[in-house]
């Protein structure tokens, strides 16, 4: 049995390099032969500490713009961390917006083969994942040979999904991409997602739907100005997080 | 299982395989929904050439096989135009995936180029036809093209790739650019030979990098004479300063892309 989580975040820091707006900050730039600086950094995740053991589901809830899908892209290793240290133990497989990496005149099934590779996979991966695509989607082979522009949202979401689960990724990350698809296929998510955690995989979860992140995490946290300010039991940051929107509890 | 610490995450390895996948995509759209496909490449130069003969063929009368001379011009013209246009928009136009994928963005700006390439190679075969119908002959000497063309892509790539990463953050760049190709398309002595250009002005033209790779094809393919050590070195220097400054641009604004696709 494993001792160490599967994410250890430790003490960290994130920006966003902005550019200065307006004509004088290129003038003052190229005056200065790129002295002055043409970016401002704007801190967007502040001093978070998180470990997520194996085999957890856990939720992130927070207002918009607090830092959740930026931490979701820092575990990804979209975003490098300005400070602190973030180990993650394990194959990521992220999820974080709909329809990520299709391209519209390519089919489904030139998609999932782009997107593997695209997500770091050799030829045996892309082959594996239009297999999978095949078993899990429930799209009509029909449909699989029908360029993506032409899909519903509800289809690329069924694609996406499956395209991300192949393989068993040990650390599933997920960016409030599952609502759209129909009740099945939702169900069909959910079951996926619990199998994951069975083998030991662990799935990270950003959602404002409360009601989904009590069914699906084990613990959650609620995020606030780049900090995470609760972390505990579902119920209980549910409950922290309508406070700070100020919505009574029981709602 | 393996631990890694997600400290370069969006690391600088670039995975060769990925970029040639990604190119072939770009091929392969370019063309998607076109009729005529893959024949632009050819048409588009062609069409300029029925202009230039049209139009200059009397002008410059002094030019010996003016449509051999104005095609190895306008081979190199295209492949730029082209080329630089699309390496310009990788970033801002791959910005859903670069900010949702852990892909090292560089790919995208090297997918487009290779994708450039790709049309380039193809598109020599018929282009070799065409010359051979004005009663131009392959010689040994042409194979040289071949590293020319190389030294001309890198060059290529080093420009478009600081465009491409400064039109992330402004998108000034890409108008900018697409004002600028007609006016460096006249500047540079594709139509008309640059001896026409007045002794006077001729350094000014000497500025335009693209009058030395031009005039370097043209020597080996137009003319069928080896090039001298001179230019040769002075078009690698231009191509290693290119990608240089590609290189560093990229480099120190690539942690700022992500928020600002």
């Amino acid at each position: 049995m494993r001792t160490e989580p599967m994410i250890e975040v430790r003490g960290l820091q994130a920006d966003y390099h902005v550019q200065r707006h307006g004509y004088r900050s290129i003038k003052e730039y190229l005056v200065s032969f790129g002295g002055k600086r043409l970016l401002e950094r704007r801190r967007v995740i502040d001093g978070v500490d998180l470990d997520i053991a194996a085999g957890e589901c856990f939720g992130i809830v927070g207002r918009n713009g607090s830092g959740k899908s930026t931490l979701l892209r820092v575990l990804a290793g979209i975003v490098e961390p300005a400070a602190g240290s973030v180990v993650v133990r394990g194959r990521v497989a992220p999820m974080l917006a709909l329809g990520v990496g299709l391209e519209p005149e390519l089919d489904g099934i030139e998609n999932a083969r782009l997107c593997a590779a695209l997500m770091g996979g050799d030829r045996h991966a892309m082959r594996r994942t239009v297999e999978h695509v095949r078993a899990f989607a429930g799209l009509a082979e029909e449909d699989l040979h029908m360029p993506v522009k032409r899909y519903s949202t509800g289809m690329m979401a069924r694609l996406g999904f499956a395209i991300a689960t192949t393989d068993d990724p040990e650390v599933l990350l997920i960016d409030e991409v599952l609502a759209v698809g129909d009740a099945a296929f939702q169900l069909k998510c959910y079951d996926r997602i619990a199998e994951l955690k069975q083998k030991g995989g662990t799935v990270v979860f950003v959602s404002h739907a409360l009601g989904e992140v009590q069914r699906l995490c084990d613990r959650a946290g609620c995020m606030e100005g780049g900090r995470l300010l609760k972390v505990g039991g579902t119920h209980e940051v549910g409950v922290f997080y309508h406070g700070l929107l100020g919505i009574p509890v029981g709602e | 299982m393996s631990a890694h610490a997600v400290h370069a995450p969006t690391g600088h390895r670039v995975a060769w395989p990925l970029v040639l996948r990604v190119a072939w995509k770009n091929v392969r759209l370019r063309y998607k929904s076109s009729l005529l496909g893959f024949a632009w490449t050819l048409l588009n130069p062609v069409l300029y050439l029925a202009i230039f003969l049209f139009i200059f063929s009397r002008a410059f009368g002094q030019v010996d096989n003016y449509p051999v001379f104005a095609l190895t011009g306008l081979i190199l013209w295209t492949f730029f135009a082209t080329t630089s246009a699309h390496v310009l928009g990788a970033l801002v136009e791959n910005a859903h995936v670069l900010r949702s994928l852990a892909v090292p963005p560089l790919v995208f700006p090297l997918a487009q180029l290779f994708a450039g390439l790709i049309n380039l190679l193809f598109s020599l075969i018929p282009f070799a036809l065409l010359l051979a119908a004005f009663g131009w002959r392959p010689q040994p000497v042409h194979l040289l093209a071949l590293p020319a063309l190389a030294l001309f892509a890198v060059f290529v790539f080093g420009l478009s790739l600081a465009l491409c990463t400064l039109n992330v953050y402004f998108r000034d760049i890409g108008l900018l650019w697409n004002a600028l190709l007609p006016a460096l398309f006249y500047i540079t002595p594709i139509a008309y030979p640059p001896d026409l250009v007045p002794a006077d002005l001729r350094w000014v033209a000497g500025l335009d990098p693209l009058y030395w790779y031009i005039d370097l094809f043209r020597t080996i393919v137009y003319h069928g004479q080896l090039p001298d050590a001179g230019r040769m070195a002075l078009v690698t220097v231009l191509s290693a300063a290119a990608l240089a400054m590609g290189m560093v641009v990229y480099g120190s604004l690539r942690r700022g892309l992500v928020a600002n696709y």
